[in-house]
């Protein structure tokens, strides 16, 4: 594929998002390649170390001065306030009646104020601001662009996020709370459309962010949402510096249908995905004792910098959608135990018997007050216990996964010598709310010095309309060796007219492109 | 003929406004134990030569009510609070309360009912304790006072003379321990602000004077004085609000200026953009407690003309210039014993006032510990304070633009502004304002009458008036947060119900406040009303809608009356 100046320019204008110093900056880059005339125009950079050009625009972009490498997060020891966004969306919905509709934090508005949390000396509150296009590819493959998956409120609630990291990673807070709306954890890399009421993933724009800004490396997520997240879970599955931890209700009971003790990582990342399915109707005493027994002491074990909490509220006893039986208290004790560096609303629909009182109780407890007198208007303390054979099914779980954990180096390294260069795998992945059936073929590349860049060929069936699209990530911490040649990959994908579009996620560079097959124009975010 | 009265710390102003101009000014010393002595001073100073008959109208404002929260002269109330599920009540820290069963919900459902014998027996412990007045609140009271009003009967019954306040009558807004604040306060004040209204109305009889009176509330609004005694919290903070007014009297009509108010101790700021004063995004804060009083956003920072200025060291040996925060009584020009930014302005020449031997004696002071020029020295000073205040209104702005917001069109709206003109008032802005001005990049403004704005600003001040109403069609009902009624919808014209539009819910609240300005006798400005905003949910049972919650705000925001005429003044 060969493009003329004049092609090269097209490309570089609809470069859309990008602020005026890129712009010239691409402009100055265009320039340079032009001199050389007939080369390829499409082609890999250099290889810049780290601390480019590039990275140094992103953080003039985020209003700090740019420094050499990344910032460091600063000491949070004395901090006391919690920041809180509370970003309710009160003029979005999917649809009229759907969960996911305008009013559903609104009697979580009311309680909250009623209640002076925000007056509250302990509560800092931040105001939301838009996520970038550039934050949002750093994570997805977004069919056929950013724009047409990201709307204005799915660029909220991510950006929502990122205001809270930042006060957290300069100690502005101690923790930090984002009761914000639209969720994200069904989200996966590719995103074709919405899957379980989620277009965007926040955590993991939040996670590939705060990696970029600030430099820190390993991160936990404890997912704490009814449903199994499957979406976080696929984006970080080869990433051994993050662990994911997930309990929900039962994959056999419950959408998305995942979520199993043997869905263990990828071969390098063996042991750093856990999956704890809980069996319907397990009430505060058998989540408490997961959290206790198994997920408290991993956490412990894995020393992260971060600690996240995808807090979805539906494993509430009166959740319309799930049949658990968690309450108000055994919310906040959860997340007392916890104690999250940073918590994000995802899923709960018990609009009105469930989440203003959840969400009072955590406020609380992140701020480190008394939440005792929080209850549900019809709760009664002992009214669910566990039972006993469910008990046992946990404990078994419990013991099971310790294991993994404790044998995860070995079993890396068994994993690792069973494949050659490649691992491949078959996916399918099905989005309920738009109805689109996807199959995936996703390539990591075993290489000894890092782990690995990936490639996705993804191929989606929406009624007649068939998309497929390839991608290629690089991670952040990705090898020069893997870097390069994760971009060969992207610029030979570029002749090959089976795809609608071509992705490069280039992590370590900050650097995003798509390409589009039939206009064939290049965005740069 | 106008007359506007602004009783304040020091001085008590007033001014004559005829045929839409300042006519006279006049200033009188605060008399601290006497503020009604000196309020009829300076009316007497203003109207020595007036025809009482041409008087129109008369508007104080006053800081009664913030010196006896400030003194403690309140009177004590018992608290009688329904905290229901939710923040542990024993982390209030409210005195005398008194709590009791029962609770509602955000919608107004009943949690838990109330238990009469707790009532009762809490009701006879209050008389034994001696409490002569009593403030009753629930959480989420607002939404369904009937808790609240069965508690008032038992009063009635049990203890008939105690004087009774109900949280939901005090204001409809969602924050529970700032309707008890209020509450609170409103009952702790409302006897001595009466005896101070039934004076005003005796010494204005015996002067023969027949126009009507109107008191400054904090958001920038005149209230006739006879309602003002349902609500006596809301004229605290009046003196920064006539200032702010009076800033907008005398600048140029839609612009975004600042208003700097300095003063001996300090200096007060607000903020008018495109010619409307800021308020605050919640209700003043009124000694130790937050309350639901709406007010203007004002900023006060510890620095005045009278601040002590330092010499000290700096980390890096350099030796440095501190101001403030305290003041160690007046400026050593004007009898005092340190060096105050006063000496330095008249050192410079900048000021009239003040012994200018004894400037040049503090400024030799200070330049010595210093080891600088008397000239640099005092440019220093001033180049500080300015500095200091000119930051200070940048972290105003800043707050402003970052206030939190709630819906997608919030977040998209880019809040960004700076000021235009930086308008300077009090005993200090003659030296500072254009330097501060020029940190600002705004233009420096000290109108004519600028040392009695406070009073033009009671003068011409327009009344202001609120109206939060929620509807709530599958219960069908609404209520007025201002007025505490629940009402079946029935009794509107609204004929479906379940229909019912945004814009119909919008006409009855259009019509409850044209009702409301009647029944304030202020029914002329009802055509000032605007929509703040309004806002509709569904409410969806199962996969349903079975109601429609409706919230409208209606404000007449602050403004002037259009007699006067207004020019630019500067």
């Amino acid at each position: 594929m060969k493009l003329g100046l004049g092609k090269l320019r097209d490309v570089l204008k609809t470069g859309s998002g990008a602020s005026p110093e890129e712009e010239k900056k691409k402009q100055a880059e265009g320039k340079d390649k032009a001199e050389k005339e007939e080369i390829l125009k499409i082609e890999n950079e250099e290889i810049k170390p780290e601390t480019s050009e590039v990275n140094k625009m992103e953080l003039k972009k985020t209003g700090l001065e740019p420094k050499e490498g990344p910032l460091s997060p600063a000491d949070r020891t004395g901090v006391e306030k919690t920041g809180l966004i509370f970003f309710p969306a009160f003029d979005w919905a999917i649809s009229p009646t759907h969960p996911e509709r305008e009013e559903r934090l609104l009697y979580t508005r009311d309680q909250i104020f009623e209640e002076g949390l925000m007056d509250l000396p302990e509560i800092a509150e931040y105001k939301p601001r838009l996520a970038e296009y550039r934050d949002i590819a750093r994570v997805h493959f977004c069919v056929p662009d950013v724009k047409a998956q990201a709307t204005t409120p799915h660029l909220i609630a991510a950006g929502s996020c990122l205001v809270l990291g930042d006060a957290l990673m300069k100690a502005e807070v101690k923790n930090a709370f984002a009761l914000i709306r639209p969720p994200g954890h069904h989200s996966m890399t590719v995103a074709h459309g919405n899957r379980g009421f989620c277009n965007i993933n926040n955590e993991a724009i939040l996670v590939e962010y705060l990696r970029k800004k600030y430099g820190i490396r390993k991160i936990a997520i404890v997912d704490t949402d009814v449903h199994h997240g499957d979406g976080t879970q696929e984006i970080f599955y080869n990433d051994p510096d993050v662990l994911f931890i997930s309990f929900h209700q039962d994959g056999r009971t419950l959408y998305p249908g995942t979520g199993f003790i043997n869905e263990l990582g990828g071969p390098k990342a063996l042991g750093r995905t856990i999956n704890i399915p809980l069996p319907p109707g397990t009430p505060d005493e058998g989540i408490l004792y997961v959290l206790d027994s198994l997920v408290l002491p991993i956490l412990k074990d894995f020393k992260p910098e971060l600690v996240l909490n995808s807090a979805g509220q539906d494993n509430h006893y009166t959740d319309p959608l799930a049949n658990m039986r968690f309450s108000a208290q055994g919310y906040a004790k959860l997340n007392e135990k916890l104690s999250p560096d940073m918590a994000v609303l995802e899923g709960g629909y018990a609009i009105q018997s469930a989440l203003p009182y959840v969400n009072t109780g955590i406020i609380l407890a992140m701020a480190g007050l008394d939440y005792s007198c929080v209850r549900e208007p019809d709760f009664k303390p002992g009214m669910f216990v566990q039972g006993a054979k469910d008990r046992k099914t946990l404990e078994e779980i419990v013991a099971a996964q310790l294991e993994n954990w404790k044998n995860r180096d070995r079993l890396v390294e068994a994993e690792v010598a069973k494949h050659g260069d490649f691992y491949r795998r078959k996916k399918q992945i099905f989005y309920d709310t738009d109805m689109i059936q996807e199959f995936q073929e996703e390539t990591i590349r075993m290489c000894p010095d890092c782990q690995g860049y990936k490639t996705i060929d993804s191929h989606a069936h929406r009624g007649v309309d068939d998309t497929r699209i390839f991608g290629v990530s690089i991670p952040i911490y990705a090898c020069e060796n893997c870097q390069a040649e994760a971009r060969e990959e992207y610029r030979k994908r570029l002749i090959h007219p089976e795809y609608e579009y071509v992705y490069l996620q280039d992590k370590k560079q900050d650097e995003y492109r798509t390409y589009n097959i039939r206009t064939k124009r290049e965005t740069v975010y | 003929m106008l007359i506007g009265i602004d009783v304040g710390g020091t001085t008590t102003d007033a001014v004559l406004i005829r045929n839409g101009e300042v006519y006279s000014t006049a200033k009188v010393s605060t008399e601290h134990g006497n503020l009604l002595n000196s309020l009829l001073e300076a009316l007497d100073a203003i109207s020595r030569d007036v025809d009482p008959e041409q008087l129109e109208r008369i508007v104080f404002s006053t800081t009664v009510i913030t010196n006896l929260i400030a003194e403690g002269k309140t009177d004590r109330v018992a608290l009688v609070l329904i905290p229901g599920p939710g923040v542990n009540p024993a982390s209030y820290t409210f005195p005398d309360s008194f709590y009791l069963k029962g609770a509602m919900d955000y919608r107004g459902r009943e949690i838990d009912p109330l238990d009469e014998a707790e009532i009762r027996k809490t009701v006879r412990l209050i008389q034994e304790y001696g409490f002569s007045r009593a403030a009753i609140i629930s959480k989420f009271g607002q939404r369904n006072p009937s808790h609240e009003l069965r508690i008032e009967e038992i009063f009635r019954e049990v203890y008939p003379g105690c004087k009774l306040e109900l949280g939901h009558k005090v204001s409809g807004k969602l924050n529970f321990p700032r309707r008890i604040a209020t509450a609170m306060l409103a009952s702790a004040t409302r006897e001595h602000y009466q005896e101070f209204v039934e004076k005003i109305r005796q010494a204005l009889e015996e002067r023969n004077i027949r126009a009507p009176v109107y008191i400054m509330k904090a958001d920038g609004g005149t209230l006739p004085v006879e309602k003002s005694i349902e609500c006596p919290v809301e004229t605290i903070f009046s003196g920064p609000a006539a200032s702010t007014i009076g800033a907008l009297a005398l600048t140029p009509e839609g612009q975004t200026s600042v208003v700097v108010d300095i003063g001996g101790t300090t200096t007060d700021l607000a903020l008018i953009l495109s010619g409307k004063p800021l308020l605050a995004s919640k209700g003043a804060k009124l000694g130790d407690f937050l309350t639901h009083v709406r007010a203007f956003a004002v900023r006060s920072i510890a620095i005045g003309g009278d601040s002590v200025v330092r010499v000290k060291d700096s980390d890096t040996d350099a030796k440095l210039i501190t101001v403030g925060p305290d003041r160690a009584g007046p400026a050593y020009c004007m009898g005092g014993k340190e060096t105050t930014p006063t000496d330095a302005l008249k050192f410079l020449g900048l000021i009239e006032v003040g012994n200018p031997k004894r400037a040049s004696e503090a400024i030799k002071i200070t330049a010595s510990e210093l080891g600088k020029s008397e000239t640099e020295t005092a440019s220093l000073i001033v180049e500080k304070v300015s500095r200091m205040i000119a930051d200070a209104v940048n972290e105003m702005f800043l707050e402003w633009e970052q206030e939190p917001a709630y819906r997608v069109w919030e977040v998209l709206q880019e809040k960004k502004a700076r000021p235009e003109n930086v308008f300077g008032i009090g005993g200090g802005a003659k030296g500072l304002i254009a330097e501060i001005a020029k940190k600002l990049g705004a233009k420096p403004v000290i109108p004519e009458y600028a040392e009695v704005g406070n009073a033009i600003g009671a003068a011409v001040a327009r009344p202001t008036l609120t109206l939060n109403l929620h509807i709530d069609t599958e219960q069908k009902i609404y209520s007025v947060a201002e007025e505490g009624e629940i009402v079946s919808l029935n009794t509107t014209n609204i004929g479906n119900l379940n229909k019912i539009h945004l814009d119909e819910a919008e006409n009855l609240a259009t019509k409850l406040m044209r009702a409301r300005a009647r029944d304030f006798g202020i029914a002329e400005y009802a055509g000032e009303a605007e929509i703040v905003d309004s806002e509709v949910f569904n409410v969806v049972n199962g996969w349903y809608t079975s109601g429609r919650l409706f919230d409208v705000n209606m404000q007449i925001p602050a403004g002037l009356i259009p007699e006067w005429k207004r020019r630019e003044k500067a």
